[in-house]
């Protein structure tokens, strides 16, 4: 695939104009406020877009079409039953506690809720884990240029983290949150074409339908038997494992993208953004899972013709990854080859900035404020976060060399943010709805959850992974393990939480009130149209939700 | 005009209305290109345009409790 001049000129307006958005916001940081949570004035259009393009990462994109050739229309299950009903939830159920107990970050929330201890666990870990995954990301995009693209490894990690670094340093949140709602438009807009004119050459729906086999196309018809569908799951693992687990542990616990609501400017707006976000996200596969399902249409012997290929690897095996880089090098001329490729660079930079901003929230506000340097100015704490938010970068670019030394690495980080993510949810639910729950009960429930995730994997074999204590139990797919992993932490931290929390002491209601759910006071709107309220709204996107899954069944 | 560039919704409008233009250029000047790049640029200029001219909507009136 070779870049002209016309697509140069476009990944250069791009790059301009994400830097000139760092360059406008920067006359607005007064305050280390202002730097690291946007001073809570960002409007509900902004911040619900920023909140869906925060998740709209490289492996968001890439992956989802890999995963739509490799598992077909069951895909969407990360959508519509992974998502819309955990974001759902953080707007009406938890949003008034993250929002109206004044907390910085999702682990300030947990030291007013719970304790130090709890807080320092999970600020260390999700300081650590987005900072890799930063990291990761750069050196996926790296190397993506690199296959597709003959750029030099080298040049493509320092030009794009120094971009980011440049907007970033200069705006903080604001600059990365307002570059967010750029790349989603970019990101939707820039795929859309694709998949118009695949559709259209695959022959329309009707026709990628007659092309696949039926559990291809089919949601949930063959869910009841592992063996019958592509990912080798129970319609049970599924949802409680991703519907449950590991969409709850994400959306509602994951500060990344959590702190996109936070920064609203009142709490209805903090409430509505995540049930707003859901709405793009609702649609999200037609983007991201449709094209994948178009592209192993189109490598059927029936549409051969159309001289559309998926790359193989070195064993000869489908390179899903390369479905979508291989989709927009086969469908999309000069010029708009630059709108796809400026838009594949966007997901890239939209993932790293959101890490790195909520790093140096969470490293500023929850380890370096409590642990190192207390009761300091407020321009000590300004000049640190941006001191943070660089170091982020650097070390964003040490795992991305790392991530190319080590092949495992990407694996044993991805395996690692699991254990550390299965349980969480365990903890907030306890510690938002159960007065009773402590804070020694949720340190240790986290730590027996963590735990608990790092033994089953190690009991369990899939697809050669896991197994690295004994292959006691075989699961048919890598995906299920998952999801099994993720399960069995999320019990494990929810039984402990409570056996620890029923011997230790409590902390006293009067300290309670506004952190769990018995003990607030519940906001009621009853100003605006129906559609702008949080209740009708979310019923709303849940019967849309469910429909959808009906139509698709 | 300057205050127009603290408004996101003109930023991103401009972006896509000068992507627009980068492609109307481009197909001018290419002997062969596609009807794609002329469908997508119209698409980006009548988003580009209608990005511009919209306002950011106000906030809310203050929210009661009751």
């Amino acid at each position: 695939m070779n870049l002209k001049l016309v697509d140069y000129l476009i990944i250069s307006v791009y790059f301009l104009f994400v830097i000139g958005v760092g360059f406008i916001i920067k006359k607005k940081i007064k305050s280390s406020n202002d730097f690291l949570a946007s001073s809570r004035s960002i409007p509900l259009w902004i911040t619900s877009l920023a909140f869906i393009s925060a998740n709209l990462g490289a492996q968001e994109v890439i992956g989802m079409v890999a995963s739509g050739a490799k598992y077909g229309i069951a895909t969407v299950h990360f959508y519509w039953v992974g998502a819309i009903f955990a974001m759902v939830f953080l707007g009406v159920f938890m949003m008034p506690f993250y929002y109206g107990s004044r907390a910085r970050s999702v682990p300030e929330y947990l030291r007013l809720r719970f304790d130090e201890k709890t807080r320092g666990l999970n600020a260390i870990s999700f300081a650590v884990m987005t900072v890799f995954s930063s990291g990761i990301s750069l050196y996926a995009l790296a190397k993506l240029l690199e296959v597709m693209l003959n750029w030099d490894f080298d040049v493509s990690i320092w030009v794009a983290a120094g971009i980011v670094a440049i907007y970033t340093f200069l705006g903080g949140l604001t600059s990365a949150v307002y570059n967010e709602v750029l790349q989603f438009f970019l990101i939707v807009l820039g795929l859309s074409p694709l998949v118009i004119v695949a559709l259209q050459d695959a022959g329309g729906w009707e026709n990628v339908k007659a092309q696949l086999s039926p559990n291809m196309t089919h949601a949930w018809k063959y869910m009841g038997d592992p063996d019958a569908n592509p990912m080798g799951l129970h319609f049970m693992s599924m949802i409680f494992g991703l519907g449950f687990v590991m969409s709850f542990g994400y959306w509602c616990t994951d500060f990344l993208v959590v702190q996109r609501a936070m920064i609203a400017r009142n709490m209805r707006d903090a409430q509505r953004t995540p049930i707003i976000a859901a709405i793009p996200k609702m649609m999200m596969p037609l983007i991201v899972v449709l094209p994948g399902i178009i592209a192993i249409a189109l490598i059927q012997p029936a549409l051969q013709s159309k001289g559309y290929s998926i790359p193989v690897d070195a064993n000869g095996q489908l390179n899903y990854t390369m479905t979508l880089p291989s989709l927009i090098a086969h469908y999309y001329p000069s010029g708009l080859l630059g709108v796809g490729i400026t838009a594949l660079m966007a997901s890239f930079m939209s993932g790293m900035a959101g890490n790195v901003t909520a790093f140096n929230a969470v490293f500023t506000y929850d380890i370096y404020q409590p642990y190192f340097v207390k009761n300091r100015s407020d321009r000590h704490y300004l000049v640190v976060g941006k001191f943070i938010t660089l170091a982020g970068i650097l070390i964003s670019i040490a795992t991305a060399y790392l991530a190319q030394g080590f092949n495992n690495i990407n694996d044993l980080l991805q395996l690692v943010f699991g254990f550390v993510n299965g349980p969480l949810f365990a903890t907030f639910l306890l510690g938002m709805f159960w007065k009773r729950s402590t804070g020694h009960g949720a340190f240790w429930g986290l730590v027996a959850g963590t735990l608990g995730a790092a033994l089953t994997h190690g009991l369990t074999l899939a697809e050669g992974k896991g197994g690295w204590i004994a292959p006691v139990f075989e699961i048919k797919s890598g995906m299920g393990q998952a999801f099994i992993v993720a399960g069995i932490s999320w019990i494990i931290n929810f039984f402990t939480t409570i056996i620890v929390s029923l011997v230790t002491k409590p902390k006293p209601e009067e300290e309670l009130k506004g952190l769990v759910y018995s003990l607030t006071e519940k906001p009621k709107y009853t100003q605006g149209k129906w559609y702008q309220r949080v209740v009708p709204l979310a019923i709303l996107l849940l019967a849309i939700t469910i429909i959808l899954n009906i139509v698709f069944f | 005009m300057y205050k127009k560039f603290n408004q996101l919704s003109f930023v991103i409008g401009l972006f896509f209305f000068l992507v627009s233009l980068i492609l109307f250029v481009h197909i001018l000047l290419s002997d062969s290109t596609g009807k794609l790049n002329f469908y997508t640029a119209i698409a980006f200029l009548i988003f580009g345009v209608a990005m511009m001219m919209a306002k950011d909507p106000a906030p809310d009136q203050p929210e009661s409790k009751n």
